[in-house]
Formats: C-alpha cells, sequence, structure tokens
C-alpha cells in the first residue's frame, strides 16, 4: 500500500515518538493519498491519537519525516502555521469558543487567519452551519447546543478554513448515542465531496461506508491495514481479531 | 462615652471629611491602574517560557506578598531621596501602591489565564493562528470574564490599603479623620466618620462586583469540556 518514493497527501516514513521512556509511536510508515478516507482504530493507549497529532504539529515527532502537503515538518523552510491553515482538525471535545456564536466561531479563523472579508466569511459560515443541519442556530451560544450541534459546529469550523485535509479525533466518543449519527452522517458528506481525511474512530458502520483503509494500531505500533472489507471479515492477526471481538460484541 | 458625640464637630468637619473622600477615590482608581498594568507585565512575564523571567516575575510577587505594606511605603519614601529621586507623597503614595496591589493583580490574571482549558489553546493552534491571535482572539477574552470578579475585590482592598498613606501626609480619608482627632481631641468622631466613608466606598465597590458577575453570568463561561 505505501510507495517510498511517491509522495501522498501524508506521508510517515519511520516515524518514532516517546513520552518519556514510553514509545508512543513505533516506525510509523503510512501514506494516506488525496481524496482517501483512512480511518484509525485500536485501544485505547495505542497511540492512535498522537498520530493523527503528530500531522498538524500538536504533537512533536522524534525521529523519521512526516511530510504533510509537500512539506517536511520539523523542517525550518516548513511555516507549520501556514500549514495548519490546510488541515482541519476536529477534537473529541469540540473545543467550541464558548465565548463566540456559532457563527463566530466558524468565522474567527477565516476573518483574522485566512484574511478573508469579514462578509464574505460570514455568508460561507452561514452556508457552512445551514450545510451541517444547523441554520437556525447561527447566534446560538456553544453552551446553548447539544454536543452532536457543538461537534458539527466544530465541522463547519474546520471547513470554514477550505482546508485540504481533516483530522477526526474521536469525534463521536463524548456523544450520547443518539447524537452520534448526526455527526457521522456529516463526516459522511464530508468524505464524499473528496476531503482527504484520517478519522480516529471506534464507528465500524462509517468506516465500512466511506474509508478506502482501515489502520489498526496496538501500543504505538500500526498491526494491520487492509480496507475495511478485509479487516472486518477477516482480520489478520490475534491482537485485531480480540480488538474487533471486544467492540462488535454488542 | 456617645452621650459626647458631637455630630456638630463632624459637620462641620465634613468638607475636609468630603475633600479626603474624593482623594481617596482618585488616589486608589489611579493606582488600580497602575496596578493592572504591573500586574499585566508580571503575569506575562510568569507565563514565558524562558525561565529568567518566570524567576524575576515570581520573586517579586513574593517579596511583596512577604513584607508589610507598610514597609514597602516607607522603603519607597525614605529610599527615593537617598537615590536622588524627591517625589511628591501623593506620587509615592500611588507607586507603592500600584507595586504592591501589582503583586497580587498579577496572581489573579495569571490563574485566569491558566483557568483557560487546554482544548481552547489547541483549538486556536490548529486553525493556524499565532500566539498572539490566539491570546487575543481566544484566551483573553475568557481570561477577563473569570478576573472581574477577584481583581474588583482586590480593588476594595486596595482602598481599604489607601488609608497608610496618611501616614506620609497624604490628606486622604484617614487623614481628614487624624486632622479632626487631634485638633479636637475628637478620636471617635474622627475615626467613625471614616469608618462610615470606606464603608460607603466598599458597598459601592461590591455593588459593582455583583452587577459584573451578574452581567457575565449571563454570557456562558465555558463550554462542557
Amino acid at each position: 500500500m505505501t510507495n517510498a518514493t511517491k509522495t501522498g497527501m501524508i506521508d510517515f516514513r519511520g516515524v518514532n515518538k516517546w513520552f518519556g521512556s514510553l514509545n508512543v509511536l513505533k516506525d510509523i510508515t503510512l501514506s494516506v493519498e488525496p481524496r482517501e478516507v483512512v480511518v484509525v482504530c485500536g485501544p485505547s493507549g495505542s497511540g492512535k491519537s498522537t498520530l493523527i497529532r503528530c500531522i498538524n504539529g500538536l504533537e512533536a515527532i522524534k525521529d523519521g519525516d512526516l511530510v504533510v502537503d509537500g512539506q517536511r515538518l520539523g523542517d525550518p523552510a516548513t511555516n507549520m502555521t501556514q500549514l495548519r491553515t490546510e488541515i482541519g482538525f476536529v477534537f473529541q471535545s469540540f473545543n467550541l469558543y464558548p465565548h463566540k456564536t456559532a457563527l463566530e466561531n466558524v468565522t474567527l479563523a477565516p476573518i483574522h487567519v485566512r484574511k478573508i472579508p469579514r462578509a464574505e466569511a460570514e455568508q460561507a459560515g452561514r452556508d457552512l452551519l445551514a450545510k451541517v443541519g444547523l441554520a437556525d442556530k447561527i447566534n446560538a451560544y456553544p453552551s446553548q447546543l447539544s454536543g452532536g450541534q457543538q461537534q458539527r459546529v466544530a465541522i463547519a469550523r474546520c471547513l470554514g478554513m477550505r482546508p485540504k485535509i481533516m483530522l477526526f479525533d474521536e469525534p463521536t466518543s463524548a456523544l450520547d448515542p443518539e447524537m452520534i449519527s448526526e455527526v457521522l452522517d456529516v463526516m459522511v458528506a464530508v468524505a464524499e465531496e473528496g476531503m482527504t481525511m484520517m478519522v480516529v474512530t471506534h464507528e465500524m458502520g462509517f468506516a465500512r461506508k466511506v474509508a478506502q483503509r482501515v489502520v489498526f494500531m496496538d501500543a504505538g505500533a500500526i498491526v494491520e491495514s487492509g480496507t475495511p472489507e478485509e479487516f472486518f471479515s477477516a482480520p489478520k492477526t490475534d491482537r485485531s481479531r480480540a480488538f474487533l471481538s471486544k467492540i462488535l460484541r454488542h | 462615652m456617645l452621650e459626647n458625640f458631637s455630630f456638630r464637630t463632624i459637620i462641620e468637619y465634613l468638607p475636609l471629611f468630603g475633600q479626603g473622600l474624593i482623594t481617596t477615590v482618585w488616589l486608589s482608581a489611579l493606582s488600580f491602574a497602575g496596578a493592572l498594568a504591573v500586574g499585566i507585565v508580571l503575569a506575562a512575564m510568569n507565563l514565558q517560557r524562558g525561565r529568567l523571567f518566570r524567576i524575576a516575575a515570581k520573586a517579586y510577587i513574593d517579596a511583596v506578598r512577604a513584607t508589610p505594606l507598610l514597609a514597602q511605603l516607607y522603603f519607597l519614601y525614605f529610599g527615593l531621596p537617598r537615590l536622588g529621586l524627591v517625589l511628591p507623597e501623593l506620587v509615592v503614595g500611588i507607586i507603592a501602591l500600584s507595586l504592591n496591589s501589582g503583586a497580587y493583580v498579577a496572581e489573579i490574571i495569571r490563574a485566569g489565564i491558566l483557568s483557560i482549558p487546554r482544548g481552547q489553546v489547541e483549538a486556536g493552534v490548529a486553525s493556524g493562528m499565532t500566539y498572539v491571535q490566539r491570546m487575543r482572539l481566544v484566551i483573553l477574552p475568557q481570561a477577563f470574564k473569570v478576573t472581574i470578579p477577584p481583581l474588583l475585590g482586590q480593588a476594595i482592598v486596595l482602598v481599604k490599603d489607601s488609608a497608610l498613606l496618611s501616614l506620609i501626609s497624604v490628606s486622604e480619608l484617614t487623614r481628614a479623620g487624624q486632622l479632626l482627632a487631634s485638633d479636637r481631641f475628637m478620636p471617635a468622631e474622627g475615626f467613625i466618620t471614616i469608618a462610615a466613608f470606606y464603608l460607603l466606598l466598599y458597598y459601592g465597590l461590591k455593588g459593582l462586583a455583583a452587577l459584573s458577575s451578574r452581567w457575565l453570568g449571563l454570557q456562558p463561561a465555558r463550554s462542557s469540556t
């Protein structure tokens, strides 16, 4: 699957990271093509979140190469702040700005970082909020929204920057069960528009529907990688079988 | 004791008390503005990665908190002229109060900034904001709201502390009470009156604090993170 000579949208080559003496990412090699949707799963503490947090530099890598959109992270020539404007990041805990309305959350970075004229950014923001089904919540503050609604605003906030890549860090894990599908529906729509996505999630229905590839991690290493069909119907390793039997039991 | 209590004398001295009250109000206001400036600089130093700034800020804050305000006041009042800097008592007083209160304000501001969840910083970082943009657009507006009530508490402390300036003969409110006490040998009249005026100032500031809390309470303070 990975190709050492060709450069994908996101390219991990022999990436390692330690927290103290703990090797949280072990020799990660992974290439994500433009428009590809990759689901990352694995037991808690396996390094999935750390993996995608490295891509926009929320975590620094120790050694190996990580090239995103043609730019090498850690390279003095790479403008990290600039690169981050091309990468949307959706957090497990939403992290909306509580002092801003839904619309202001969506337009803040486009106006101040992308320098888009306010009127234009607000029009785009309204359109995006309508697209995630929140046309009537434009002036609501995050505290007035349910978890599912907040996460949809957070996705719209990322889309407002017109990113090339979207990263999702367990976007539905903090949600009540009845709110999960409304968020997944929005993510499916984003995927179907051709966004390059890496999604840390245990939502196997989502993986089956839109992912080209599922990557299974355990103890900081990529243990298995394949199409959702292969991974779910014929997991190759004991660890992935054990993991799947736990999450698919109910 | 109170059968001799002379309301007439108090009324006679009322213009003096009025003057003192006005002086106390504006010198406290100026000192508080100074304290905010000192506090913002110290808090910024304290939040730097560079250890030197942090150590300097912490040393200053400890020194101020560990010593009596009166000692600090005399230190400046008698110390500055020795350095060749002769300033009016009022100016020395305002400087002393600003430097003293600034140390407490710094801690209030620092606590306010640190109370903002880490996820807020990360959201700003992830959307490509610079440090300054994050501070200006995301962190400070939220920290500001958390900070207002304790800052008004500190303002109340500052107003009471300003009474010490009477000891370097600044004609503020307490000084007016002292004058009445020594001119007419009426300490009860003098000091009860100033106490009443301080109480008035206290309720004024407390009312402001309550109003600000209620106003801020109307707006969401933080998300569920």
